[in-house]
């Protein structure tokens, strides 16, 4: 094989990358770091100030909470649709698929109906009279919080089906005839041999939920800013353009990290002998 | 199988709680009422009609349609000889070449819509649609790369080998043998790209300008000004659009080709 | 009365077919059973329902006069090694093996000794540390093997145990598991699709076919005796030739060959069959009974013999003779059918 083909077929993919991904990215970061030689005084001047702090802190809260809620719920329904005859599994795959596929306007729009002012759970609550004044639920972290769980949840079922399915009957089996009821079958067996999937799952869904624009922006209001909110407000509407570059490479190095320690974690969990490495 | 009761009871109240939000949105999108009440009073279609008079959703849903396939059609032309190339030949570097055509996943979808909205549009002067078509690009290539890839990790290359030894040359091998092989990922991977790209927000916020904007943008300035149900009627018709291309994936790739 | 009792078991998923009729089996304490038959038969369900992954439609299993019928699994104690051997991959060999000790909350030090020596006994010696992953295909059935023994289970259930492992190791691990059967003195059932492994072994085997027991026998008395035609031709037997009564001891084929048959059964009209070992060639015809007469079709080379199709008047049959004479194909020979060798099904 000719040496200067394989480079010929990566070529257009890697200068496409370099030049419209890459150089615009260094183009807009470089200014943050260079004033008059290196400095990173903007980047310690944004964690000085406890307005942007909390941004960043509610920013990692909402994600952190989402990924835990979403592996709460996820990880009883991925068991039961793993262990579904294929029949209803391939149904209940399609309606855990289908929201994924619907727009995250629409997903978050769908919450504006039900936590809002006029929405159905205020309408209801005030029919029924138990409360007179509707509750303030929409434009809060909470609502953010419920948002960003309902347009992740299904990346995390889907995910951790997959890894579910491989695991062998055979094996609750084996742990059911050693003497375990089902639960601790499911204790000992299938959520260690889960881990990987729920880590996976979990990386997806933290930094999904860490540039998650949409549903912070429709579902939070000014009030609950996000990362992915603020840099829009800095650049749009201030037009700050050092400030949302900041918190660019804010977002990027973080979800960086998130990535990295999570997969640590994995590695560091799963132990099932070396070659598994 | 035993049947579990309590897990069947959890999972019921998962997908109830995946489900009913969009069922709500479905029931008000047929209610008389100016505002979106719930439960619904009296029933109708106007706001379905009042999608179709409205020139912004049907330009915006025109671009995006335009947009979705532009950009996944460029992605394929570049990400299928990559991903060929990163899954046929061995070469130093392979995990970190793969890496970077992932790397955009890594980007925050906010942070390439800023970045080339700096410095393609205000740097380099560059129209606002081709602006949009690159971000886009960027945000379905890793799809593409990951979905072909692991279609072509599949692929027994001693086929390809065969080929050249009955006398094709590698091209012409790559187009008999290879490309045939592998259509199934490749129609995965552009379903999901351009539905990726169709309902991407956070690129195409920044990326808008006269006579341009995307339909879920567009869908997001009518929801912070306008509480009435011509969203829920669109949210129906996207829906229902949902539907056939997953039931059309579902006869043709089936509905595994989602999770990739 | 059995230590094992299966009484009418009957299974059905769809309740139109079932997938065991009326099942019925005694086995007595310490005894090693097979049950043998080809997929499909019903030999894995079998094994299933006594484990308690299946509740059958009817019918009732006793353990000791004790019915076990809706007792569920995890609090039978008996112990399973499956086909896939199901080592639970996150687990060292020692975790695996004390997995069920664990359960029962055994004081720590209880199962350490406990592991260690089930470990020693199965040859797992300084491999608890290791990793299912890390061990070869016999030290994996060897520590599934342990992991069930480790309970000290009232029964071992083992379904098709050896299959995934090459020849040489199979005769080593069903040498192995015998001698471990013998000293536990542990009631086993095994089952398996192979029945030399199972005739090696056990000391009885039923041998199942569409959801019942054909036959139920030691090894010795089905391999000369078989009942009926399905056990004949699962353990080997090749030829069968249809015959009518004509008196006590004395048969007639369809050609009015005369055929004398030690083994006499009561029926009318029925097969008779016969080993290819148990045929022999002749030359010369000087007795008029018991023979076939028939032409060579295909030769083929066995080894320590050669190995002839022959058509006969009363259809093919498949001889097996030495090497002293060598016939050819198209040759027309003479078979002996010896009337201590027909059995009649």
């Amino acid at each position: 094989m000719k040496k200067s083909l394989k480079y010929l077929l990566l070529v257009p993919g890697i200068v496409m990358l370099v030049v419209f991904l890459v150089m615009p990215l260094l183009s807009t970061i470089m200014p943050t770091v260079f004033d008059q030689g290196f400095s990173l005084k903007a980047y310690i001047d944004f964690f000085k100030d406890p307005y942007y702090v909390q941004i960043f802190m509610r920013t990692l809260r909402v994600s952190l909470i989402a990924a835990i809620v979403c592996i709460i719920l996820g990880v009883p329904t991925s068991y039961f649709i793993s262990r579904c005859h294929p029949k209803w599994r391939g149904l209940l795959m399609a309606i855990s698929i289908f929201p994924m596929l619907t727009n995250s306007v629409i997903r978050a729009f769908a919450w504006i109906n039900i936590l809002g002012k006029n929405g159905v759970i205020n309408t209801i609550l005030m029919n029924l009279h138990i409360i007179d004044e509707p509750i303030t639920m929409l434009y809060t972290e909470f609502s953010v919080l419920i948002g960003t769980i309902y347009l992740f949840l299904p990346l995390m079922i889907i995910t951790l089906v997959g890894v579910m399915e491989n695991i062998d009957n055979d094996m609750m089996e084996a742990a059911e005839s050693l003497g375990a009821n089902r639960l601790t079958a499911f204790f000992k067996v299938v959520l260690p041999l889960s881990l990987p999937g729920i880590i996976v799952g979990s990386v997806l869904v933290f930094t999904g939920a860490l540039s998650a624009y949409t549903t912070p922006s429709l579902l939070g209001g000014t009030k609950n800013m996000v990362m992915a909110t603020l840099i829009n407000q800095k650049s749009t509407v201030l037009g700050d353009w050092t400030g949302a570059s900041v918190i660019a490479l804010i977002m990027i190095i973080t979800t960086i990290v998130v990535m990295k320690v999570l997969n640590y974690i994995a590695a560091k969990l799963d132990k099932r002998g070396e070659s598994n490495a | 199988m035993r049947k579990n009761k309590a897990l069947l009871i959890f999972s019921i109240f998962v997908f109830a709680f995946l489900f009913v939000p969009l069922l709500i949105i479905v029931v008000t999108a047929f209610g008389e009422a100016p505002t979106i009440t719930f439960p619904i009073k009296g029933f109708t279609f106007k706001w379905f009609a009042n999608v179709f008079k409205s020139k912004a959703f049907v330009d915006s849903l025109i671009l995006s349609g335009k947009l979705a396939l532009y950009a996944t059609l460029v992605a394929l032309l570049v990400g299928i000889p990559a991903a060929y190339a990163i899954s046929r030949f061995s070469m130093k570097g392979k995990g970190l070449l793969k890496s970077f055509f992932l790397s955009p996943t890594i980007v925050p979808g906010v942070v390439v819509g800023y970045s080339i909205f700096q410095f393609a549009i205000l740097k380099l002067h560059m129209p606002v649609f081709q602006g949009l078509l690159l971000g886009h690009f960027l945000v379905v290539l890793p799809y593409i790369i990951r979905v072909v890839g692991s279609s072509l990790e599949q692929f027994d290359f001693s086929i390809e080998e065969a080929a050249w030894s009955l006398g094709c040359n590698k091209v012409q091998a790559f187009f008999k043998v290879v490309l045939p092989n592998i259509t199934s990922g490749i129609s995965a991977a552009f379903m999901l790209a351009f539905i990726n790209s169709f309902n991407n927000i956070p690129v195409s916020m920044f990326l808008k300008g006269p006579g341009i904007s995307t339909l879920p943008t567009t869908l997001m300035n009518y929801i912070e000004y306008n509480y009435d149900p011509t969203v829920s009627a669109v949210s129906v018709l996207l829906m229902l659009a949902t539907i056939v291309i997953m039931f059309i994936v579902e006869k043709t790739l089936g509905i595994a080709a989602f999770t990739k | 009365m059995g230590y094992i009792r299966l009484k009418d078991i009957r299974v059905s998923y769809d309740n139109k077919n079932n997938i065991l009729e009326g099942l019925n089996l005694d086995i007595q304490k310490g005894e090693l059973v097979s049950l043998l038959g080809p997929s499909g038969c019903g030999k894995t369900t079998t094994l299933r329902v006594i484990a308690g992954f299946i509740e059958p439609n009817d019918g009732q299993f006793l353990l000791e006069d004790e019915d076990l019928t809706h007792v569920p699994v995890h609090k039978r104690n008996f112990g399973l090694v499956f086909q896939s051997y199901a080592l639970f991959p996150h687990l060292t060999v020692f975790d695996n093996v004390a997995f069920g000790l664990k359960l029962k909350k055994l004081d720590k030090n209880v199962i350490q000794e406990k592991v260690d020596a089930m470990i020693k006994a199965c040859d797992l010696e300084g491999l608890g540390q290791r990793f299912p992953k890390e061990l070869s295909g016999g030290q994996r059935q060897r520590v599934a093997l342990a992991r069930a023994l480790v309970i000290e289970p009232k029964i071992l259930l083992l379904d098709e145990p050896l299959s995934n492992l090459d020849a040489k190791l199979r005769i080593n691990m069903r040498i192995e598991i015998k001698r471990i059967q013998k000293k536990l003195g542990i009631t086993t059932i095994f089952v398996t699709h192979d029945q030399e492994e199972c005739f090696s072994i056990s000391d009885k085997v039923a041998v199942m076919n569409k959801g019942v027991i054909e036959q139920y026998d030691t090894p010795e008395e089905i391999y000369a005796h078989p009942k009926t035609e399905f056990v004949a031709r699962f353990i080997g037997f090749e030829n069968f030739i249809p015959l009518k009564k004509k008196e006590n001891h004395v048969y007639v084929g369809e050609n009015g060959a005369l055929f004398h048959v030690d083994n006499d059964v009561d029926c009318q009209s029925c097969q008779a069959t016969i080993r290819p070992d148990d045929i022999l060639v002749i030359t010369s015809v000087d007795n008029k009974e018991n023979i076939l007469k028939g032409t060579v079709e295909v030769r083929t080379f066995l080894g320590k013999s050669y190995q002839y199709e022959v058509a006969t008047e009363l259809g093919r049959v498949v001889v097996n003779s030495s090497n002293e004479h060598i016939y050819e194909s198209g040759q027309d020979i003479v078979l002996l059918l010896p009337a201590n060798k027909i059995i009649l099904v």
